[in-house]
């Protein structure tokens, strides 16, 4: 049986931490592209419809105010990932 | 929620809910004598209610641009703000002051204020609905016996 010494060991959890923490920041794209496409959805309704345009600039308000907490998520976890 | 139609109006109500709110984790912090957690979620928090106004800004210059234009604007304002984050929070995890979980909450308090009120808009709706219901089956019933 093949043993590891515990510096291979502890190098090989932190590689495998820095790689979980790089994989976890993905997640940080996916709100941006989310938030990108509803504003300029947001634009063209704005056009469309001058009258409307607080009710709009609300309704995105708090949508992004929700979509975004998913990319703090990956966030937290990777510094904690890397840091730790 | 009331001031759909007013964007500042609605974000002064969400700022003021949000520290309405941190009220509880502060008493808590301060009772405990856990004065890193105390500053953590205040440094938390202060950056939430700023980059909310920032986002604010953004979305209001946002719909004077064409539909291209905006999206891409925004997804790069999205990415500053995640730098931002990202800044604050190795700040508090490298900080040894600074609770690195609490800021993370700090940072999350206006998320989760949005959702509470949200939760607790419905219910109060679904309430209003039910009661308005049983009224007018009641009034129905009377209406039924006078004749």
């Amino acid at each position: 049986m093949v043993e590891f010494s515990p510096e291979t060991i502890e190098m090989v959890i932190r590689s495998v931490s820095v790689i979980a923490a790089g994989l976890a920041l993905i997640a940080g794209i996916g709100p941006g592209v989310g938030m990108g496409f509803a504003a300029g959805k947001a634009t063209s309704a704005v056009r469309r419809q001058p009258e409307a345009r607080g009710s709009i600039v609300t309704t995105m308000l708090l949508g992004q105010i929700i979509s975004g907490s998913t990319g703090i998520y990956s966030l937290v976890i990777a510094i904690y990932l890397v840091f730790t | 929620m009331k001031y759909i139609n007013d964007p500042n109006r609605m974000q002064i109500e969400i700022i003021k809910k949000t520290y309405i709110f941190s009220i509880i984790p502060i008493v808590y912090a301060l009772i405990a004598g856990e004065f890193e957690t105390l500053l953590g979620f205040i440094l938390g928090l202060i950056i939430s209610t700023l980059l909310l106004r920032l986002r604010v800004l953004n979305i209001e210059r946002s719909l004077d641009m064409p539909e291209g234009k905006a999206e891409t604007f925004i997804r790069n304002r999205y990415f500053i703000e995640y730098l931002i984050y990202f800044a604050v929070l190795v700040v508090a995890k490298r900080n040894p002051s600074l609770n690195f979980l609490a800021t993370a909450v700090g940072l999350f308090m206006m998320k989760f204020t949005v959702i509470i009120w949200a939760i607790f808009d419905m219910a109060k709706g679904g309430l209003q609905n039910k009661l308005k219901d049983y009224k007018d089956l009641k009034e129905d019933k009377y209406e039924k016996g006078g004749q």
